[in-house]
C-alpha cells in the first residue's frame, strides 16, 4: 500500500474451542475485594480474565479500554463499587456517566455490545461476581476472537 | 512522438500484469495516488492529487526491520520489500520534488536504501498540466507545468492521445520499447507548443530570497507571522518536499518493529529533547525555521529551494497561512540595521 | 451585513484606543476567494481590516489560551460557547476577555462548492446566493445548499455570553428531530456502521488539523504524543486512526461545542462530526446538558446525579 497499511482480519481457527482473553479493571474496594472472596470462597468461574487493580471506577480512562481491545484483548469487564457506596464518596458517580457515553460511543462505531462490560459488583459478593465473569465470559466467546475495530494487525502496535 | 488513449490504456493494462500501477484515484472525493489495476482506474481531468508524490519513495509509515529474541539471541530482518513499479500521472511539480529528496536521501554522505531502492525500482511517468490554478507558482519556482525534471518519461495531453517525450535513459530505453507510438501530425505539433508555454502567472518572486533571509534571522516579522498557525502537520504533510520523520521503536515484549513515520517541524514536540529541552519552543521559532529550511538552509546546503509551487500548504491550511504573503513579506521586509 | 461590519470596526477602534484590550481577535480577507483568515489587530488605524460574514468559519476560541493580557474577540454563537467551557476550565478569565458577539447565519464549506465547481477562481457573495466561477465551471449557489453541514442544524447562533452584540439575532429553525443525522446513522445496524466508519478512518492521515483546530484540546501533552504509555503509534491503519478519534471524542465528552472546525480543517474530509456528535446527543438526551450554554452548568463530566441512567451495565 502506497499511503498507509490496512490491516487484516483474524481468522478463527477451526476445531479449537475459543478461550477469549478478558481484560478486568477492577476497583481495590468492592470489585477486587468481590473477586477475591470469590477465590477465597473456592467459587469457580471461567479463568478468562486478566485482572487490573484500580483504586477507583473513576480512575478509567476511556483510553485504557481502547487500548486493550488494540492489543488484543477479546473483552474487557470494569467493574466498580456500587453507587452511593464509593470508597471515594462520588468516584463512581462520575464513572456511570463516563461509562454511559464510552459504550454508546463504542456501540456507534460498530463494536459488538458485549465486548465491553460494566458492573457495579461489592466487597461481599463474591458468587454474583463469578456470575458475572460467566455471563461476560460465555457472551464475549460468542462473538468470538477480536476481530479489529480497534485491534491493530499481527507485529504491528505496541505494548508499551 | 505521441501514443493515442485507446492504446496507452491496453499498454497500460497489459504493463499491470508485471508491475504495480501507482496512479492517481478518486476515492470518496479525494484524488490520490493508489495501486490501480486498469487504465480505467486512472482519475482523468484532475488538477492534482492530495496528497504529494512523495509518499511513493517514503511512505507515511514504514517498518524498517523486525527483531524477534531468539533464545539467548536476537534476529533481525530488513521489512524493506520493492516490486517493481510504474508511477504514472506524476505532475512536474511532484516530480521535480523528487529530485530535492534524492539530495536528502541519496547523497555523498549517506544512501537511504528505504527510499533509493524503491527510487531505482519506479519508472516515473510525468503527466504534463494542461491548465493551472490561480494557487499553482511552480514557474516562479524554477519549474513549469510541462518541466521534465525528475521524470524519466513525460506525457503531454493532447486530447485523444499522449505526446511522449523521453528524459532519461529509464525512460529512452520504455519508450524504445513501447508499441502504438505515432508521429505528431502539424495539428498537434500547434497544441504541443500552445501546451509548452503554459506558466503559472503568480508574483512571487525568490530572485533575492535566499540572500535577503541571510540577514532575517532576528527580524521582527516573525514576531506575528506566527499567530494564527495552528501548529497542526497539515501543511508539512501535503509538502512534496517535506521531509522530516521520526524514527521510533513499536516494542511487544520479546519481538518488534523499527519504524519510520512522517514528522512535522510545524509540531511542538519535533525538536524536543530528551533532556525537556526544546530549542523551539514556541511557534514564532518554527515558523521561522519553516521558511529558513525551505528557502535558505537548503539553498546553502544542497544548491536549491526546497519548494515546487504546488500550492498544497495554502489550499490544506485551516486558517490560510499563505507561503506566497510570506515571501512577498519577507522580500518587503525593511532590514532592521543594528 | 456592511452596517454590522462598521459597528465592529467602532467598537474595535474604541477598545484599543481606550486601552481596554491589548488585542482584538478577529476576521480579514484571505488570500482565497470565499476564505477569511484570523487576524490579530493592535492599533486602532488596523480596525478596517476586520471582516464578518459566511467565510468567517474558524473558531477564534482557539487563540485566547496563547494570547496573554486582555483581549477582545468576534466570536459567533458557537465560538461564545467554547468560551465559555474555556472559562469554565479556568483557561482564560471572564475579566480578559470583551466577547464582541456576533449572530451568525452559518459558514460557507468550500469543500461542497469545490466538489461542482473545482478549484475556486472567483466568487461574489449577495443576499444568500454565492456566485462561483470554478476551474470546472461557473455555478450560482443558494447559500442554505454549501453550509457547513454543522450550520445547518446549529442550535445556538446567537452568542451566549457577550459584552457587546452585533447583527440581527437569528432565528433557530423548528428542528423536527433534534441530532436527526445522528438518528439515522443508530438507526443502521451494526455492520453498515462499522463499515462507515472503517470507511472514514482509513481517510484519516493523523496530521491532527482537527485537534488543533478545536478550542478545547488544549492538553499540553495529548495522548498522542505521550509516549509513556505509548497509547498510538505513527501508524495510519483505520484501527489506530480509530482509536485517535473516538479516544479524542470522549476526551471531548461534555464539552464539544459543535462548532465543526475540525470538519472544516481536516485536509482529508473524515466525517469527524459522526463521533463527537453523538457523544454531544448522548449527553442531551441522559443527563439534559449542552456544553457552554451557561457559565453556571459545568460540563457535564464535571458533574453528576445520583439518577444518572445506568442501562450499560451487564445483566447479572
Amino acid at each position: 500500500m502506497v499511503m498507509g497499511e490496512i490491516q487484516e482480519s483474524v481468522n478463527l481457527p477451526e476445531n479449537q474451542e475459543f478461550q477469549p482473553k478478558i481484560v478486568a479493571f477492577l476497583c481495590n474496594w468492592c470489585s477486587y475485594a468481590g473477586a477475591d472472596l470469590a477465590g477465597v470462597s473456592r467459587i469457580q468461574y471461567p479463568a478468562t480474565i486478566r485482572t487490573i487493580r484500580i483504586p477507583c471506577s473513576g480512575r478509567i480512562n476511556p483510553l485504557y479500554i481502547l487500548k486493550a481491545m488494540a492489543n488484543g484483548a477479546d473483552g474487557v469487564l470494569v467493574s466498580g463499587c456500587h453507587p452511593g457506596d464509593c470508597h471515594y464518596i462520588s468516584g463512581n458517580f462520575v464513572a456511570r456517566r463516563k461509562f454511559a457515553l464510552i459504550k454508546s460511543l463504542l456501540t456507534h462505531v460498530g463494536l459488538e455490545e458485549d465486548r465491553v462490560n460494566f458492573s457495579w459488583v461489592s466487597a461481599a459478593e463474591g458468587g454474583r461476581f463469578a456470575e458475572v465473569v460467566k455471563g461476560v465470559t460465555d457472551r464475549v466467546s460468542a462473538l468470538g476472537p477480536n476481530n479489529g475495530v480497534f485491534k491493530v494487525a499481527e507485529r504491528r502496535g505496541t505494548d508499551e | 512522438m505521441k501514443i493515442s488513449k485507446d492504446k496507452w490504456g491496453q499498454v497500460f493494462d497489459a504493463l499491470a500484469s508485471d508491475y504495480q500501477m501507482l496512479a492517481p484515484k478518486e476515492d470518496k472525493g479525494e484524488v490520490n495516488f493508489k495501486r490501480v489495476n486498469c487504465f480505467s482506474e486512472v482519475k482523468q481531468g484532475y488538477l492534482n492529487t492530495k496528497l504529494p508524490a512523495k509518499a511513493l519513495f517514503f511512505p507515511q509509515h514504514e517498518t524498517l526491520f523486525t527483531y524477534q529474541k531468539e533464545g539467548q539471541g536476537i534476529t533481525v530482518k530488513n521489512a524493506l520489500k520493492v516490486e517493481k513499479t510504474i508511477a504514472f500521472g506524476v505532475r512536474p511539480c511532484d516530480a521535480r520534488a523528487f529530485l530535492l529528496l534524492d539530495k536528502v536521501f541519496n547523497n555523498d554522505q549517506y544512501r537511504d536504501p528505504y527510499y533509493c531502492d524503491r527510487r531505482d525500482t519506479t519508472l516515473v511517468i510525468g503527466l504534463a498540466c494542461s491548465q493551472v490554478a490561480p494557487t499553482c507558482f511552480c514557474s516562479q519556482m524554477g519549474l513549469s507545468p510541462v518541466s521534465t525534471a525528475g521524470t524519466d518519461l513525460l506525457f503531454i495531453d493532447l486530447g485523444e492521445a499522449y505526446a511522449v517525450e523521453a528524459v532519461t535513459e529509464k525512460g529512452k530505453e520504455f519508450v524504445a520499447k513501447l508499441q502504438g507510438l505515432e508521429e505528431l501530425n502539424a495539428e498537434d505539433q500547434v497544441k504541443l507548443e500552445t501546451l509548452k508555454n503554459l506558466q503559472t502567472s503568480s508574483s512571487v518572486d525568490i530572485s533575492a530570497l535566499t540572500e535577503k533571509l541571510d540577514s532575517m534571522f532576528d527580524h521582527p516579522y516573525w514576531d506575528s507571522l506566527h499567530e494564527k498557525c495552528l501548529g497542526c502537520n497539515a501543511c508539512t504533510f501535503s509538502c512534496p518536499t517535506c521531509h522530516c520523520f521520526d524514527i521510533t521503536e513499536e516494542f511487544r515484549k520479546t519481538e518488534g518493529n523499527r519504524v519510520r513515520s512522517w514528522d512535522s517541524c510545524m509540531a511542538p514536540l519535533f525538536t524536543k529533547h530528551g533532556s525537556g529541552h526544546n530549542p523551539r519552543e514556541d511557534k514564532k521559532a518554527r515558523w521561522r525555521q519553516r521558511m529558513m529550511h525551505k528557502f535558505n538552509y537548503f539553498v546553502h546546503n544542497n544548491g536549491d529551494i526546497a519548494c515546487v509551487g504546488c500550492g498544497r500548504c495554502l489550499k490544506a491550511c485551516p486558517v490560510n497561512m499563505d507561503l506566497r504573503q510570506v515571501i512577498d513579506a519577507v522580500n518587503k521586509a525593511e532590514l532592521v540595521v543594528k | 451585513m456592511s452596517k454590522v461590519i462598521e459597528e465592529i470596526h467602532a467598537a474595535a477602534r474604541q477598545l484599543l484606543e481606550d486601552g481596554k484590550v491589548d488585542v482584538v481577535i478577529g476576521f480579514e480577507k484571505g488570500t482565497l476567494p470565499l476564505k477569511a483568515t484570523p487576524c490579530f489587530i493592535r492599533s486602532p488605524q488596523e480596525v478596517e481590516k476586520l471582516i464578518w460574514d459566511e467565510t468567517c468559519d474558524n473558531n477564534l476560541a482557539n487563540y485566547v489560551r496563547q494570547i496573554k493580557g486582555k483581549k477582545a474577540i468576534v466570536a459567533k454563537g458557537c465560538d461564545t460557547r467554547a468560551l465559555v467551557v474555556l472559562m469554565q476550565e479556568n483557561q482564560v478569565a471572564r475579566e480578559d476577555l470583551y466577547i464582541l458577539g456576533v449572530s451568525c447565519n452559518g459558514v460557507i464549506n468550500r469543500k461542497k462548492i469545490e466538489a461542482e465547481t473545482g478549484e475556486i477562481l472567483s466568487a461574489e457573495l449577495a443576499e444568500g446566493k454565492i456566485s462561483v466561477q470554478g476551474m470546472n465551471g461557473s455555478k450560482e449557489f443558494a447559500f442554505a445548499d454549501v453550509k457547513d453541514d454543522t450550520c445547518q442544524s446549529c442550535r445556538y447562533p446567537n452568542p451566549v455570553l457577550e459584552d457587546a452584540h452585533f447583527g440581527d439575532k437569528v432565528e433557530t429553525g423548528n428542528q423536527e428531530v433534534p441530532f436527526a443525522d445522528v438518528v439515522a446513522m443508530e438507526e443502521k445496524s451494526l455492520l453498515e456502521r462499522r463499515a462507515y466508519f472503517q470507511e472514514e478512518m482509513a481517510k484519516c492521515i493523523r496530521c491532527y488539523a482537527c485537534r488543533n483546530a478545536c478550542p478545547m484540546c488544549y492538553c499540553n501533552e495529548c495522548f498522542v504524543d505521550c509516549n509513556s504509555p505509548k497509547w498510538l503509534t505513527g501508524g495510519v491503519d483505520p484501527a489506530e486512526n480509530m482509536m485517535f478519534q473516538v479516544g479524542r471524542s470522549l476526551h471531548l465528552a461534555g464539552r464539544c461545542v459543535d462548532c465543526g472546525a475540525c470538519v472544516r480543517a481536516c485536509p482529508q474530509g473524515v466525517d469527524i462530526r459522526a463521533l463527537s456528535r453523538k457523544v454531544t446527543k448522548d449527553c442531551l438526551t441522559m443527563y439534559r446538558h449542552e456544553a457552554g450554554v451557561t457559565l453556571e452548568d459545568p460540563p457535564a463530566l464535571n458533574q453528576f446525579s445520583t439518577e444518572d441512567p445506568q442501562g450499560f451495565l451487564v445483566k447479572e
